[in-house]
């Protein structure tokens, strides 16, 4: 089944397979810390959209599609990025460090956590981008 | 910009040198602007460590307005250390007070007939001895004069035990532990009987309304910016555990790939275990400096990334603290660590090797890790006493005295920092071709290769272990960080080109472009390529050394050598120098303005 960024499916398919990479298990063994994702309205998305992962261990313990930022008051990392940006990350177009570096995808959280699991982050956008056959 | 005081100490007369109009706009100010000025001065025949050797202190036109980093200051000459250009970029506070006491500079030359230190305090000059403050650390030399002179918000920008005993790799030192580290000047102030350089002044800046609301934005967006934020919650050692996993930071003296325990001495480590606070430079947001205690109640500097790489990874040493301390005593003696560190990696891997013994070391142990080694090793070359007195002449020198340059892992006598051009590969061409030798300052193009692009200005990314396709991307980071060091602002300020051109036209009421600011860089790289030109620099003289050649078996850049020559065929044509001689071609530099030196390299 063709899986379309952005969409709940897409998010299930990032969870599951986040499950079952052995690679990402391995990697993001010493990950503890959950992500809320801004992703601001621009080209074919009209709207703010946002999205929630759980990620522990090497494992990802919850998503939520289109949650409200209230439900999830302090979450270890909130990435806001604009749309094309972060489906030029999921394309593999734009370099994820680049993305970080050049504030095209802006990190509030713990920078020193963040630079200490660069690998992990890396992967977890590796994952991302083998899940995401279509652009909206 | 002000005047520059000119001050002869063999005479104590001093002159003002007003700077020529068309040279600012050439050149900005700062390190390119340091160029032009000295670019007559700096001939071949003249030994940086004679009373005719000049040592210029600039400013830059924004230094000291509060504007993103703009604190800065920059130290020109001939290095010691490598017998061409150098220019050395420092923080503080020493910078813009200089300024409010009245001068965009201070060019000195000539040498005291006794030990002195020169005090400043709004255009007046005075000349005071300083026997009394030969041998002080340069912490305690900046108490002892501020008590002595009774100002106590002066600054003092001086030299440890290394200057005073001409060590190639001395440092200047200002306010918190701020180093001006590379090329030795500290050995050239050390030349002169020059301690110290107080400053004081009650000048107020003139600063424009627009440059006042866009210096608040630039400030508020750096202050936002994540990789400011890294720099400010770990400091600059905050990338050693990426630098590590890509095979980029060089452990073992460059012979080894990987450092398994890399986090127990990093910047996150640091932070967790012993910060306890941090600092800054005049009007830095960014605050990357370190305040940390290690258990004994005092505060003192932490150190940077160069630092902790370079006396913990490179000699296998992996205790924070102990890294610590080193870095200290350097700074206490007025030597920079990269070049410090590496020199002794050197020895160490000499004596590894058997090509050193007990004998030549006075009996000392030169066993990978070990720390007291280091520490008496780093008082010996202070004081240029035992094999001390080799290792304070540099790794060059020192592989030279043990018929092992080519183990030395520097270039034209500057010691390579501690990014990998296996990891990253665009630190090939920066160590290569920097005008001051193996300089990871002049482009530190390993951020690029991290992912930092700058695509308004036409500088992308590239793989990290790209060769030649990148070579005339690094030569336009390089002409921007020309910019940057003439400016002055600090590298780490990831301030938009946009934004940098605003800022100083409306301070300077000027209507440079972006194109602007790039040309005057890539002016000024060539500039200072006449001058190493004229020095005897050739094409010969851009390569890596051996160990930088020689393939990691295992770590992130494992198998991987950059291809030095294919890469600097590109960086030649990019760049428009002249295969044959190294030289620019004549074209170019009528196209950069620099017939002057047409005339001086063809003619």
């Amino acid at each position: 089944m063709t899986t379309i960024f952005p969409s709940e499916a897409w998010l299930k398919n990032l969870e599951a397979k986040i499950n079952s990479d052995e690679k990402y298990k391995e990697i993001a063994k010493n990950w503890e810390g959950d992500l809320f994702f801004f992703i601001e309205p621009e080209g074919n998305l009209k709207e703010r959209l946002t999205f929630y992962l759980d990620l522990w261990h090497g494992t990802c313990r919850k998503v939520v599609y289109k949650p409200d930022a209230s439900d999830f008051p302090n979450p270890t990392f909130t990435l806001t990025a604009s749309y094309n940006n972060i489906t030029d990350v999921l394309t593999g177009k734009l370099n994820p460090m680049t993305a970080m570096m050049t504030m095209k995808l802006k990190v509030q959280g713990s920078m020193g956590y963040m630079m200490r699991n660069v690998p992990t982050v890396l992967d977890f956008v590796r994952v991302a981008q083998e899940v995401t056959d279509e652009i909206l | 910009m002000l005047p520059i005081l000119k001050i002869n100490l063999t005479t104590n007369q001093t002159e003002e040198f007003i700077i020529p109009k068309e040279w600012e706009k050439d050149f900005i100010g700062g390190a390119s602007l340091g160029a032009r000025i000295l670019y007559s001065h700096l001939t071949k025949e003249l030994n940086p460590l004679s009373p005719e050797s000049p040592l210029l202190f600039i400013n830059g036109p924004l230094s000291g307005t509060n504007g993103p980093t703009t604190g800065r200051f920059v130290i020109c000459g001939k290095s010691p250390a490598t017998n061409l250009w150098a220019e050395s970029n420092i923080g503080g506070f020493w910078g813009p007070e200089l300024r409010k006491a009245g001068y965009d500079g201070l060019w000195i030359t000539g040498k005291a007939s006794s030990q002195v230190y020169v005090w400043i305090q709004d255009g007046r000059f005075e000349v005071r001895p300083a026997a009394h403050i030969w041998g002080q650390d340069v912490y305690e030399t900046q108490e002892t004069i501020k008590a002595e002179i009774g100002v106590k918000n002066a600054r003092v920008a001086c030299i440890g035990e290394a200057g005073e005993n001409q060590v190639l790799y001395a440092s200047i030192c200002c306010d918190h532990g701020r180093m001006a580290g590379r090329t030795g000047l500290g050995a050239v102030m050390g030349s002169k009987n020059l301690k110290a350089i107080a400053v004081q002044g009650t000048q107020k800046f003139e600063v424009t309304q627009e440059y006042v609301r866009l210096r608040s934005e630039s400030n508020r967006m750096l202050k936002q910016d994540n990789e400011s934020r890294v720099m400010n919650e770990v400091g600059t050692a905050g990338a050693a555990n990426y630098a590590e996993y890509l095979g980029a930071m060089p452990s073992k003296y460059y012979q080894q790939g990987v450092f398994e325990n890399v986090d127990n001495v990093s910047g996150v480590k640091m932070t967790e275990t012993i910060l306890v606070g941090r600092s800054a430079c005049q009007g830095c947001v960014i605050a990357c400096g370190r305040v940390v205690n290690l258990g004994d109640g005092q505060k003192r500097k932490g150190p940077e990334y160069e630092t902790i790489v370079g006396f913990g990874p490179n000699l296998l040493i992996e205790d924070l603290h102990e890294v610590t301390r080193l870095g200290e005593l350097c700074d206490k003696y007025g030597m920079d660590t990269i070049s410090t560190a590496n020199t002794i990696g050197l020895a160490f891997k000499l004596f590894d090797d058997g090509k050193i013994t007990l004998q030549d070391t006075g009996g000392l142990v030169l066993d990978w890790g070990n720390f007291l080694s280091v520490r008496q090793l780093i008082r010996m070359i202070a004081r240029r006493e035992g094999i001390g007195d080799l290792l304070a002449n540099g790794a060059r020198q020192f592989g030279k005295s043990f018929n092992s340059e080519d183990e030395a892992v520097q270039v034209n006598g500057l010691e390579v920092a501690y990014h990998d051009p296996r990891g990253v590969s665009g630190m090939a061409l920066s160590y290569a071709t920097s005008p001051r030798g193996a300089c990871h300052n002049q482009s530190d193009y390993f951020f690029v290769d991290w992912g930092h692009t700058h695509e308004q200005i036409g500088i992308n990314f590239y793989e990290r272990q790209a060769q030649a396709e990148k070579a005339a991307n690094v030569a336009k980071h390089q002409d921007w960080r020309t910019h940057y060091n003439s400016v002055v602002i600090c590298i780490f300020a990831s301030v938009s080109p946009e934004m940098q051109v605003d800022l100083l036209n409306a301070q300077l009421n000027l209507n440079w472009t972006i194109e602007d600011l790039i040309k005057s860089g890539e002016r000024a790289w060539n500039l200072k390529r006449a001058i190493n030109n004229r020095l005897g620099v050739t094409r010969q003289n851009d390569k890596l050394p051996k160990a930088l050649l020689e393939p990691y078996q295992e770590g992130g850049s494992a198998g991987f050598v950059p291809d030095i020559q294919g890469m600097l065929s590109a960086y030649y044509e990019a760049r428009g120098w002249d295969w044959e001689t190294g030289k620019p071609k004549k074209e170019k530099l009528i196209e950069l303005g620099l017939d002057e030196m047409v005339k001086d390299l063809w003619e």
